[in-house]
């Protein structure tokens, strides 16, 4: 069949395939917000993402169904996301050393699991995927795509509507006064790592059990920290966020079309760049225009007066 | 405050004050010591492994005695290995003291052999002068790269964590893009460049078709980082920064200026073992070709403490195991990752006190209160390690073997859940926690013995020596907290 841009099953397959990368992007990302507004770096999204997409698989396994390996998912990333807090809030430590020991963890552990489970190396058997609804022009729709798009109202207004999102972003800010005003700054920032973990969780899901339908031994391949790049490049907010995670998912769509659509072949050469678009934006962001302006307390346990 | 400062300046002072001491005086004893203590960490590390082998049913003697003859047979492998290693070891060393963490050195390395294959190939020059011109230009590329993330940091406050890493897919996306378009060889399956002009190449050494020239490179670099940093001026100022930028600033030193000169060095050694690497070893840039040894660079360099020529022994250490690796694969069965689990495990204890201290200055509550009260927080500490293992090990098995046994997994992961319960209530700064390990660590004994009547033997032993040291360390710490009323945590 010839296909042409404005065959419409090219732009469903478009839109559909750049919803479909977008997805965990946004859904790290988005966490990734909460965690970093309250005041602390979550370099560790990339292993929570892994953690999840591999307890999906193992959950959908063992009962059969795929909401609860979602659960499992969200399980594990929340305890991930408790690990980190405990040591980054509660005991003070460094924060990128954890995040990075969280990587190092889920990427061992999610390897070894898939041995000691399955008895294969590097890929675990098909499950069954989550259920999809299909749409004209947007393709087949997953829950966890749905929730990518009600996340955007729901953290906009839980961050700048809600008492709750207002002491994230004061712990975030500047969190002696939220001290001042009688909220425990520990609580509030732990809550936001666990959020965190818990997203970025489902967006790993979605890579194994909503676009795939198995565990294959580091299939995150990255994605964490080009959300990490979302998240920096959005400037911590929800609308950026999400339109960052949105044009990340549409670079590698464009990367996948190269394969697929003969129109695009001449980019074939360029694929690298594409690539390497997220990266450059982050440096570019961050230090040279300087548009990129992080909270104020981001990566300073908080202690208190008297404590230090 | 005030007098957390002071505080802070007077350990400045110490710090500095002891390398400087160590240097004169006492360094034959020092080097002593900490070379007992890193052959001890590697028996250790070995012993650990072999209990790991034991579990999963290979002979660790005929594992070892594969490895140490598949090494000894090509002792020029092991240097061939630590050519590069030596190199992006020192780079992440000297960032580290400068307090910096380089990790993006995979991604300098892969600009500095890029930029030296590129001159390799097109520029003519004389025998002699080509390789040296192509590492040259390939440490001062690699050098830029490290250069952003220096600026970035000093000027902008952005963490060079985030920074070196992202610069670091850069870089190999871009060497990826230069080698699979427009530097391709025609014709090849595999992207690769044209193999270098051989006026270019380094020349073997030793009469060994792997060994190159690049060795004594490395012995050079790893000398003159030694006498940059003990000997010279910037050298003391980045050390200063390193150990506490607030009294080295109050000191007068301008720490902006060393953060971006530690970064540029840091790229530079980098580079150089990149352009080392393609003008010794492959002659023609490969995609992929590095597998990771810019990464590998940060274990050489916490396992060879930070300095220079600790780095050089590391890198050879490592060079040994990996010459080794393939027979012990062949002969005993053994997977080659079982050498990554010795590496971590070596530098896991090398670095343990290094890294407490460490982790004591980065404000870990638990590292602070282990470097001042030792004899009390020790026992605790490593209590609440081994709940911590034990609840890996409960779950771990169990989950692995969730397919074939239910009864034996409901065993460990129920023994798992009471060791995490126990490292918990621990870390909640509980004292209950200490006889809840005391039961875990019984449980595994008895676990041990059931293992043994219904002929898993395999785990017995790893279980029962799980339990046994266990038993004692929660009896000490019961004790410790009971008895003498110790509080966890310990008060600051």
């Amino acid at each position: 069949m010839q296909s042409s841009f404005l065959n419409p099953l090219v732009i469903t397959w478009f839109i559909n395939s750049t919803l479909h990368f977008s997805t965990p992007l946004v859904l790290a990302a988005l966490g990734g917000m909460f965690s970093e507004r309250s005041g602390v770096v979550n370099i560790g999204l990339e292993g929570m993402m892994l953690m999840g997409a591999f307890m999906a698989v193992v959950g959908t396994f063992f009962s059969g169904n795929p909401w609860i390996g979602l659960l499992a998912a969200s399980i594990s990333g929340g305890i991930l996301g408790l690990i980190h807090g405990l040591i980054s809030v509660q005991m003070k430590g460094n924060q990128i050393v954890s995040g990075a020991g969280i990587i190092l963890f889920a990427t061992g552990f999610t390897s070894f699991m898939v041995f000691g489970i399955w008895g294969i190396r590097g890929i675990t058997p098909s499950v069954r995927q989550l259920p999809t609804v299909t749409f004209p022009w947007l393709g087949a729709i997953s829950p966890l795509m749905v929730l990518m798009f009600l996340m955007l109202p729901i953290s906009w207004y839980t961050l700048y509507r809600t008492p709750f999102g207002m002491r994230l972003r004061a712990a975030g800010e500047d969190p002696s006064t939220l001290d001042t005003a009688g909220v425990n700054v520990q609580t509030t920032r732990l809550i936001g790592v666990i959020l965190s973990g818990i997203f970025a969780a489902l967006g790993g899901a979605h890579l194994s059990i909503g676009f795939g339908s198995r565990f294959v031994e580091l299939m995150t391949g990255g994605r964490g920290f080009i959300a990490l790049a979302a998240l920096i490049f959005g400037n911590w907010n929800p609308l950026g966020v999400v339109l960052s995670g949105l044009f990340f998912g549409f670079l590698s769509t464009l990367q996948g079309s190269i394969d697929v659509l003969p129109e695009f072949s001449f980019l074939a050469p360029y694929v690298q760049f594409i690539a390497m678009i997220p990266y450059v934006s982050v440096i570019i962001a961050l230090g040279i225009i300087r548009r990129s302006i992080p909270p104020k307390a981001i990566g300073v346990p908080y202690i208190k007066e008297r404590e230090g | 405050m005030i007098e957390e400062q002071k505080e802070l300046e007077a350990e400045l002072v110490d710090a500095v004050a002891e390398e400087e001491e160590g240097a004169f005086e006492n360094i034959f004893w020092r080097i002593l010591t900490e070379l007992g203590w890193a052959l001890g960490s590697i028996i250790i590390a070995f012993l650990v492994s072999a209990l790991i082998m034991i579990a999963i049913g290979r002979d660790p003697i005929v594992a070892y005695s594969a490895l140490l003859e598949g090494a000894l047979q090509s002792p020029d492998l092991i240097f061939a290995w630590a050519t590069p290693l030596i190199l992006t070891g020192l780079s992440v060393a000297l960032a580290f003291k400068a307090g910096l963490f380089n990790i993006g050195a995979e991604g300098q390395l892969y600009i500095g052999s890029m930029v030296a294959t590129l001159i390799g190939i097109y520029i003519f020059l004389p025998i002699i002068i080509h390789p040296f011109v192509c590492l040259a230009i390939g440490t001062i590329c690699g050098a830029l790269w490290g250069l952003v993330p220096g600026l970035l940091k000093a000027y902008r406050g952005t963490h060079e964590v985030v920074s070196t890493m992202m610069l670091s897919f850069v870089a190999i996306l871009l060497t990826e893009f230069l080698v699979s378009g427009p530097l391709r060889e025609p014709g090849t399956p595999f992207p690769q460049t044209m193999v270098l002009l051989p006026t270019s190449w380094l020349p073997n050494v030793f009469f060994s078709p792997i060994l190159h020239a690049g060795i004594f490179i490395s012995i050079i670099a790893a000398i003159f980082v030694y006498f940059f940093l003990s000997r010279t001026v910037s050298g003391y100022e980045i050390r200063a920064v390193g150990q506490n930028p607030f009294a080295a600033e109050a000191a007068g030193i301008n720490s902006k200026k060393q953060i971006v000169l530690a970064l540029l060095m840091s790229g530079g050694l980098a580079g150089l073992a990149g352009a080392g690497e393609i003008l010794g070893q492959y002659r023609r840039f490969i995609i992929g070709w590095s597998g990771g040894i810019g990464f590998d660079g940060i274990t050489v360099a916490v396992l060879g403490l930070n300095n220079p020529f600790g780095v050089i022994l590391a890198a050879v250490f490592f060079g040994f195991l990996r010459a080794g690796a393939v027979a012990m694969q062949t002969q005993a069965g053994v997977p080659v990752e079982m050498i990554l689990i010795i590496q971590g495990l070596v530098v896991l204890f090398v670095a343990a006190p290094k890294l407490i201290k460490w982790l004591a200055k980065q404000n870990f509550a638990y590292a602070k209160w282990i470097v001042k009260k030792p004899t009390n927080a020790l026992p605790l500490f490593l209590t609440a390690i081994l709940s911590l293992t034990g609840a890996f090990i409960g779950f771990g098995v169990g989950f692995a073997n969730l397919r074939s046994d239910l009864v034996f997994t409901a065993q460990l992961v129920g023994i798992g859940a009471l060791a995490l319960g126990s490292f918990a209530a621990i870390l909640m700064k509980r004292r209950e926690g200490f006889i809840t390990a005391l039961l875990t660590s019984i449980a595994w004994i008895i676990l041990a013995v059931l293992t043994v009547i219904y002929h898993k033997g395999t785990l017995a032993i790893p279980l029962s020596i799980l339990g046994v040291i266990g038993v004692l360390l929660s009896l000490i710490s019961s004790f410790l907290v009971y008895r003498k009323g110790i509080l966890i945590g310990g008060v600051l």
